[in-house]
């Protein structure tokens, strides 16, 4: 590494002295970003810094609630759930069968003709979920909108307390825009990476969502929703 | 342990190649650091590149949102496939500024 920058170094002030075309420029740029691109891929792929990057995982207690809110995350062509798609339907229904709340909000829009929250909803009744206690929700295209949808679902002009279940990156943008719609949120979240990936491609993976993670919530932030 | 397994294999097949190339492909062991930095700048175009088609990607979905009021998800830009896509066009630019060198400016 000291001795690509060296050369780095070298590279730029020969470049400077011959008064090189801009293509020259660009060449020692890219070398430099380049260099510094493949130390992060070593960094992310070949230690735990993915890990550390993203903190931790912490289980608390459940208060009840109005309601169970599982978010959307995907359904395939074939009709069947992605897998944190089921992933988040399972807890919901687990947290349901505990007693937490009267009610479940199955959410998750089409995708190639298949409706998510539908799918769901079938795994719900076929895992004991009464129908009267199931609120499907198949609108919603964007976290935003999923809370815009729930809180009319559930009766404007009170403060409905929801258990909310959707990855654990997700969760913090999730809550704070739950939150800002009015309602009161405690949170479910679910392990959808694994937190101690061993395997390089786990741990890009896991760094990939947080980088993901990262950009949305600058965006929310950028047009005011978190 | 899989990282350092896939680290040794990488090590070794490495060596290897430096064996076939310098012995059965006669390539000079002076050109092999410029090579290095050659790779280094394509990978530094790849990134560069990267970022301006997940930016203008982006500006993309905004807009298509914007004029057809209907929903398009910026998560199209997340695609591993782009890096991919910017790799190859990296390789094209980084060729194609090699071989402008020798016609001038022009």
């Amino acid at each position: 590494m000291v001795i690509a920058v060296t050369r780095l170094r070298a590279d730029y002030a020969k470049g400077k002295q011959e008064g090189t075309h801009p293509r020259g420029v660009v060449r020692v740029a890219a070398r430099a970003i380049g260099a510094t691109g493949l130390a992060a891929f070593a960094l992310l792929a070949f230690t735990p810094l993915a890990a550390a990057l993203h903190g931790g995982f912490s289980g608390a207690a459940l208060p009840r609630a109005d309601a169970i809110v599982v978010l959307g995350s995907g359904v395939m062509p074939e009709g069947e759930l992605t897998d944190n798609s089921l992933r988040r339907t399972v807890h919901g229904i687990r947290l349901f069968r505990q007693g937490l709340a009267p009610r479940i909000v199955l959410l998750g829009p089409e995708y190639n003709g298949v409706v998510e929250a539908e799918v769901r909803a079938r795994y719900a009744a076929d895992l004991g979920v009464p129908a009267d206690a199931l609120i499907v929700e198949p609108g919603g295209q964007s976290t935003r909108d999923e809370a815009h949808r729930v809180f009319a679902r559930l009766g404007r002009g009170r403060a409905a307390t929801i258990i909310l279940v959707t990855g654990l990156h997700h969760m913090p943008r999730a809550r704070r825009v739950f939150e800002r719609e009015g309602m009161v949120v405690a949170a479910a979240p679910v392990l959808e990476e694994s937190l101690r990936p061993e395997q390089p491609q786990a741990r890009l993976a896991l760094a990939r969502a947080v980088a993901q993670e990262a950009l949305a919530r600058a965006y929310y932030r950028i047009s005011g929703d978190f | 342990m899989e990282a350092y397994y896939l680290l040794l294999l990488f090590g070794v097949t490495s060596a290897a190649f430096y064996l076939t190339a310098t012995r059965g492909l006669g390539a000079r062991r002076y050109a092999l650091r410029p090579a290095l930095f050659r790779m280094l700048e394509c990978v530094g175009l790849a990134i560069v590149l990267g970022a301006v088609n997940v930016a203008v990607g982006f500006l993309l979905v905004l807009a298509l949102r914007r004029l057809t009021g209907s929903f398009v998800s910026l998560y199209l830009n997340t695609d591993g496939t782009l890096l991919v896509l910017s790799l190859l066009q990296a390789v094209v630019l980084q060729w194609w500024m090699r071989d402008t060198e020798g016609d001038g400016d022009g």
